[in-house]
């Protein structure tokens, strides 16, 4: 009986030193260096900030970090998890409430480490296993850019996470398994491929999104950009191929991010809003570096989509509800209305594989979105209540070979899945 | 190069229409207008956003439902049931306008409408959400909110809003058990 006793006293005693030690962060490499303890002068945070301007924008840090019409920086965004709720938090400069008694290095350790003051590991939604691949540079300048913002009086929303994900000292152990060492340059390519990657990559965070995860809920990194469903929407494939397949160009495809609208169709639901809070501001060289990297040097040939035919019940199927629903906006022919609804016989939904983000768009609709340089589209309704599920199927169908030269036939069961 | 065409049965202010060869990409104002010669309900922006040209489709559960024509093929309403403005007022032997609807009565009481471009759509609004307070009353502090976001997307360039929000919420306030008590 007392040997089961000093048994159980041993186990807990090693379960609470393995926690104390991912507490104090001890398991985890720090890519942090010990030199960035000395404080910036205020000369040099001054010269920064307007650099890091830049690189917070490219890092999207606001679309999370200001909530709707709130004050910039103070927080508030909620992310739904399957863990619970987590909140955004207050990254403007004041002291209490915000970073602002942040130093130099406590900033780097949350942005590249995810752990900030007092051994607070952040969550992974805190896209730090993208952001570790920042240099130390730009970490700096998006330091000195935020200390010089206004501070905003405003607690922290408290998460909801649940048992045993609520022990934050357990993210940790995340940590010790999806933490990689910074990427490093790329010496067999060109310096902007090398720009575009670390753009796309560590500013720009795509991976977070376009990348399926695996298990302990980290990108699959011999999976990445090869798309990922995110509450119910589809972050497509954004590899070289698939761009190519759907008529991504390099020059195209920088303007898309500027724009948000190309012939190729619009930017919707949480892309949108990258390109709202973020694409839309960098500049020519970077979006053209994105480009590059992302459609590889050199870039792919496209390919003019060759049309498959459809059996002639579904195409009947298929062209009723296009004249019944769509074409008033779209065009008989599928060619779109400048500023009101884009064309869809060049849409890219329907030239990939996947036809979700065509049936999630007919089914709920699009919002009446504002694009840059005063463009936009109106609201598209969603038809999921209106119409069958094999009208849905055969409507995608028979677009799909139409337009987008994908022959693969839509079931009605795969509509039927996503109305759950 | 002939245009293809379907034939088109209906029921258009409770009278059956058709079957008529309707080209199959003819949308519904046009057939409205240039077949049934219904030209009350207004073609505005073409694209959907205006609701002047909106009609009401009645579902055989008894719903009401705003619909936008200038954007819906005439072959979405096969085999189904609308009522166009003309359709809303009683009328005579002779057909002409006996009594007008609460709503239309009480749009000319408020002076709510100027040049009248707008007001088919209104009507038809209006009467839909009528019809769906009759279904489902609503309490009383959210009967603002509920006009609001009934007519909110209808346009109207004549300042009219006002004076159509207040006809709307005289006859709501005027019409047994379309507010909870």
């Amino acid at each position: 009986m007392r040997r089961w006793v000093r048994v159980i006293v041993v186990l807990a005693g090693i379960g609470a030193l393995a926690l104390a030690m991912l507490h104090f962060g001890v398991l985890e490499r720090s890519v942090v260096s010990a030199d960035l303890e000395a404080p910036l002068s205020s000369e040099a945070m001054a010269k920064l900030a307007a650099r890091g301007r830049y690189l917070v924008v490219a890092a999207d840090c606001y679309a999370c970090h200001t909530h709707g019409d709130g004050p910039p920086w103070a927080g508030g965004l909620p992310f739904e998890t399957p863990f619970g709720t987590i909140h955004a938090t207050n990254i403007s400069p004041d002291a209490d409430t915000g970073i602002g008694k942040w130093t130099r290095r406590d900033f780097h350790r949350a942005l590249r480490d995810g752990i900030a003051p007092g051994n607070r590991h952040l969550y992974p939604a805190m896209p730090y296993a993208s952001y570790r691949d920042l240099t130390a540079d730009d970490v700096d300048a998006m330091y000195a850019y935020l200390m010089t913002c206004e501070p905003i009086s405003r607690a922290n929303v408290a998460n909801d996470v649940n048992f045993p994900n609520n022990i934050r000292a357990l993210v940790g152990a995340w940590n010790m398994f999806v933490l990689r060492a910074p990427e490093q340059p790329d010496a067999s390519k060109s310096a902007e491929w090398n720009r575009g990657r670390y753009l796309t990559n560590a500013l720009g965070h795509c991976g977070e999104c376009h990348t399926p995860r695996n298990f302990l809920m980290a990108m699959k990194r011999d999976r990445y950009l090869q798309g990922a469903v995110l509450e119910g929407v589809e972050a497509p494939d954004i590899r070289r191929d698939t761009l190519a397949l759907v008529g991504f160009e390099p020059e195209g495809l920088a303007r898309f991010m500027r724009l948000g609208v190309s012939p190729l169709g619009s930017m919707t639901g949480p892309m949108f809003e990258v390109v709202h809070f973020s694409t839309q501001y960098l500049d020519d060289a970077d979006l053209a570096a994105m480009a590059t990297y992302l459609l590889g040097e050199p870039p792919p040939p496209v390919k003019a989509v060759v049309p498959v035919e459809v059996s002639p019940k579904i195409g009947e199927s298929g062209r009723r509800t296009w004249f019944a629903l769509c074409a008033g906006c779209h065009g008989i022919g599928g060619e779109g209305l400048p500023q009101v609804s884009v064309p869809m016989r060049t849409n890219s939904s329907l030239r990939i594989p996947s036809p979700r983000g065509f049936l999630t768009s007919v089914m709920r609709g699009i919002a009446q979105q504002d694009f840059p340089g005063l463009a936009r589209m109106q609201a598209m309704p969603g038809f999921a209540e209106h119409l069958g599920d094999q009208e849905i199927a055969d409507l995608a169908t028979w677009a799909r070979a139409t337009w987008g030269g994908q022959g693969k036939e839509i079931t009605a069961a795969e509509v039927a899945e996503l109305r759950r | 190069m002939s245009i293809a065409t379907r034939a088109l049965s209906l029921t258009v202010n409770g009278k059956a229409v058709g079957p008529v060869q309707v080209p199959e990409t003819t949308m519904m104002i046009d057939f409205l207008h240039e077949y049934l010669n219904l030209t009350g309900s207004r073609l505005g922006c073409g694209i959907g956003v205006c609701h002047a040209c909106t009609v009401i489709l009645d579902h055989p559960d008894g719903r009401s439902e705003e619909w936008r024509t200038c954007i819906t093929g005439a072959h979405f309403f096969a085999g189904k049931s609308v009522r166009t403005i003309e359709g809303h007022a009683q009328r005579d032997a002779q057909g002409e306008v006996a009594k007008l609807t609460p709503v239309q009565q009480a749009f000319i009481e408020n002076f709510a409408f100027q040049c009248g471009y707008c007001t088919p759509g209104f009507v038809t609004g209006a009467t839909v959400l009528l019809e769906q307070l009759a279904r489902n009353p609503v309490a009383r502090e959210d009967l603002e909110r509920v006009i609001h976001a009934a007519l909110d997307r209808h346009i109207c360039r004549c300042t009219g809003y006002v004076r159509y929000y207040e006809a709307v919420r005289n006859v709501v306030l005027a019409t047994p058990g379309l507010v909870k008590a």
